[in-house]
């Protein structure tokens, strides 16, 4: 090629990429619409109609930091609680572990286990909302069952509405424990640096053993309605094992200093797709393990392992792309502290071949798992000698400047970092949710659904389902922080051809 | 003379209309439904058939709020993109499609009632929505934008006529 054909030839090369890119940025992030949803899926067609491309698109939850400033940072509990109306519990109690670390206090063994007792169980009355009415329609009811039925309607016409009432039964009862020492829940009053605002009279102690009992009991029950409605169901399980719904990524989770699961402390630890250990860190190391990258497409950011460098949305064993929550929880434990939760655990990963497991909608196996954990520990914590005791807090005399807290949210690590002067005054706010550290697998699993379930450019029904099957198994918090009329995460799909028209549009509601 | 209507029995002690505001307080115009609610204690305050609570809870939450109430009136804000914001837009619980008219897996409002009524609570009779149209609810921040600042008065006038409307 001579030097003028070269520079024809790159220059149209230039422009060509430069008309590509273009075509990609013109993807427009709408005005999200309230009564149709939170976020979108926009797919990209190629010549042959497969999907080139997929993007899920949410709105962003703006000015945290700002907001956070100049205030002091005991209000920060209260703050972030109410930046979410779905996981107020979880960000009450990172916030607050913020705080010891911020005033460098350790809480007394009775505020810690009160904290504990509230947090394991909201841990299990979120979980069970997201079984059984968020993401429980998908296999209670089932992937192709009609969309009329594809509710928690249909939900209780299939495990009876006696089943149904105890749901709800249950629900309000560990709503009643968590406002007895929180106020509202939504607007928990709990935490403090050193401990807890209100200690559990002995005299109301036999009530909250009974719910202990009984959650117990509502767990493996939840677990035996698993087994007979979806584990006895190949459809399913063939589903949930599928390629379309499978990524080798690495994991992340909180583990104890025996490798198990922990919701409310420990350390950090990461595993790759073969289940090796790629490092173990402290909370307030997590600068130095987790950074984040931005795309020009999303607000979104996503977050991935820092020493092994951004290679973009890639699986294998390279992968610098890791998930949290229940399924990622259970891949970085080496078992769990409790007897049954453990049972649970080791049938887990005997049927699904091993850990780790990489199927996403193992997330809702997992998650049952999860609760029969949570359901344990508040029964151990509830017949804990500490747990009456008057002495909930342990008064900070440190000077505050900077604090680290992380917790396990029902959706998986919620990370919330302070600085602050002298005076504990905030400098600057951090948080990094549990949403935006299951981003990047987020994204891969939509676009990979879409990629398996569109050819030719026939777009199949039942697609619109399939394809929020893969992100609704994470249990994501879109809108981090709007209560939604009319609920929670509904999408919009919209299709566009290889000249980036639109050619069909799916929405549900 | 008509026979007695029978009635299904209600809880006593619950004001027959609750009017309910919806909304994060600290995410801008996300307010808008619980500062109307609150700007109605005034107007309202020798309704004893009318009770005012604003919830910053979604989903199965609103359950518990609604049972065993007779009539219901919403206030939320919504983001539509079609008209412009502060415009007030009135719906009623088929604007947001019960289970049968949607496949949602989400748990709307439409839903929670139809799911209150499987479960054998008891439901609201009437429900009105009056939501308002805004532009910024994902800023954090505690102060309405202008337009919709301006729509609070003309959308607490709303709630109020339909709540003493139906407290008669």
């Amino acid at each position: 090629m001579d030097e003028a054909t070269q520079q024809a030839f790159n220059a149209g090369s230039l422009r060509a990429n430069a008309a590509y890119q273009s075509a990609k940025r013109n993807v427009t992030i709408d005005p999200i619409t309230r009564l149709e949803g939170h976020g979108k899926i926009d797919i990209y067609l190629d010549d042959k109609g497969d999907v080139e491309r997929a993007y899920l698109q949410v709105p962003e939850l703006r000015g945290f930091e700002v907001f956070c400033r100049g205030r002091p940072a005991e209000d920060m509990p209260q703050i972030t609680s109410r930046i979410c109306g779905v996981c107020p519990t979880a960000h009450h109690m990172a916030a607050t572990k913020t705080l010891d670390a911020l005033y460098q206090v350790e809480p007394t063994p009775a505020g810690r286990k009160i904290r504990e007792l509230v947090y394991h169980t909201f841990m299990l009355e979120d979980h069970a909302l997201h079984v059984f009415v968020l993401g429980g329609p998908d296999f209670i009811v089932g992937p192709e069952a009609p969309p009329e039925l594809r509710n928690i309607v249909g939900v209780i016409q299939k495990v009876g509405l006696d089943a149904g009432k105890r749901v709800i039964g249950m629900r309000r009862q560990l709503r009643e424990l968590i406002a007895y020492f929180g106020g509202k829940v939504v607007h928990p009053v709990l935490g403090l640096p050193g401990g807890v605002s209100k200690s559990l009279k002995p005299a109301d102690l036999p009530r909250f053993q009974a719910l202990a009992r009984e959650g117990i009991e509502f767990a493996r029950w939840t677990l035996e309605i698993f087994h007979s409605v979806v584990l006895a169901n190949p459809d399913y399980v063939k589903l949930i094992t599928s390629d379309a719904f499978t990524h080798r990524t690495c994991y992340l989770g909180m583990v104890d200093a025996d490798n198990r699961l922990n919701f409310y402390d420990g350390q950090l630890r990461v595993v790759d797709c073969d289940g090796r250990e790629v490092c173990r860190f402290a909370p307030h190391q997590y600068r130095d393990y987790i950074a984040e990258h931005v795309e020009p497409w999303s607000y979104m950011k996503f977050t991935f392992l820092k020493q092994r460098g951004w290679h973009g949305f890639v699986e294998g064993p390279e992968t610098s792309i890791y998930s949290v929550a229940p399924l990622a929880r259970l891949n970085v434990a080496d078992g769990m502290a409790t007897p049954r939760a453990q049972a649970a655990y080791e049938e887990y990963f005997q049927v699904l071949g091993g850990r780790p497991v990489h199927h996403t909608l193992a997330n809702h196996w997992a998650r049952v798992v999860e609760m029969v954990y949570a359901a344990e520990r508040i029964d151990q914590l509830v017949n804990d000698p500490d747990i009456t005791n008057p002495e909930v807090r342990r008064i900070p005399t440190a000077v505050p400047a900077q604090g680290i807290g992380v917790v396990e949210a029902p959706r998986g690590t919620l990370f919330h970092h302070y600085e602050t002067d002298e005076r504990g005054v905030i400098r600057m706010a951090n948080l990094i949710v549990a949403t935006g550290n299951n981003a990047a697998r987020i994204a891969m699993s939509v676009e990979k659904a879409a990629k398996n379930l569109i050819k030719g450019g026939e777009v199949r029904e039942g697609l619109l389902n399939k394809v929020e099957m893969a992100f609704r198994a994470y249990d994501p918090c879109l809108g981090c922080a709007t209560h939604a009329l009319p609920g929670h995460t509904p999408l919009k799909v919209r299709i566009f051809d290889r000249e980036r028209r639109l050619v069909r549009e799916l929405s549900q509601g | 003379m008509n026979a007695p209507v029978v009635d299904v029995p209600r809880d006593r002690a619950k004001a027959p209309v609750l009017v309910l505001g919806l909304g994060n307080d600290i995410l801008t115009d996300d307010a808008v439904g619980l500062r109307v609610v609150e700007s109605l204690h005034a107007t309202l305050a020798g309704e004893g058939a009318i009770e005012l609570r604003t919830t910053t809870e979604m989903g199965l939450a609103l359950l518990d709020e609604v049972a065993g109430r007779e009539n219901l009136v919403l206030v939320d804000a919504v983001q539509t993109g079609r008209v412009p914001a502060g415009s007030i837009l009135e719906l009623d619980a088929a604007d947001l499609g019960g289970p049968l008219a949607t496949g949602p897996h989400f748990l709307g409002v439409g839903e929670t009632l139809a799911l209150g009524e499987l479960l054998g609570l008891e439901m609201p009779r009437r429900v009105g929505i009056v939501a308002v149209e805004v532009a910024d609810p994902y800023t954090l921040g505690t102060d309405l934008t202008p337009a919709v600042q301006a729509a609070l008065g003309p959308a607490a006038e709303r709630v109020a006529a339909i709540a003493t409307g139906w407290a008669r």
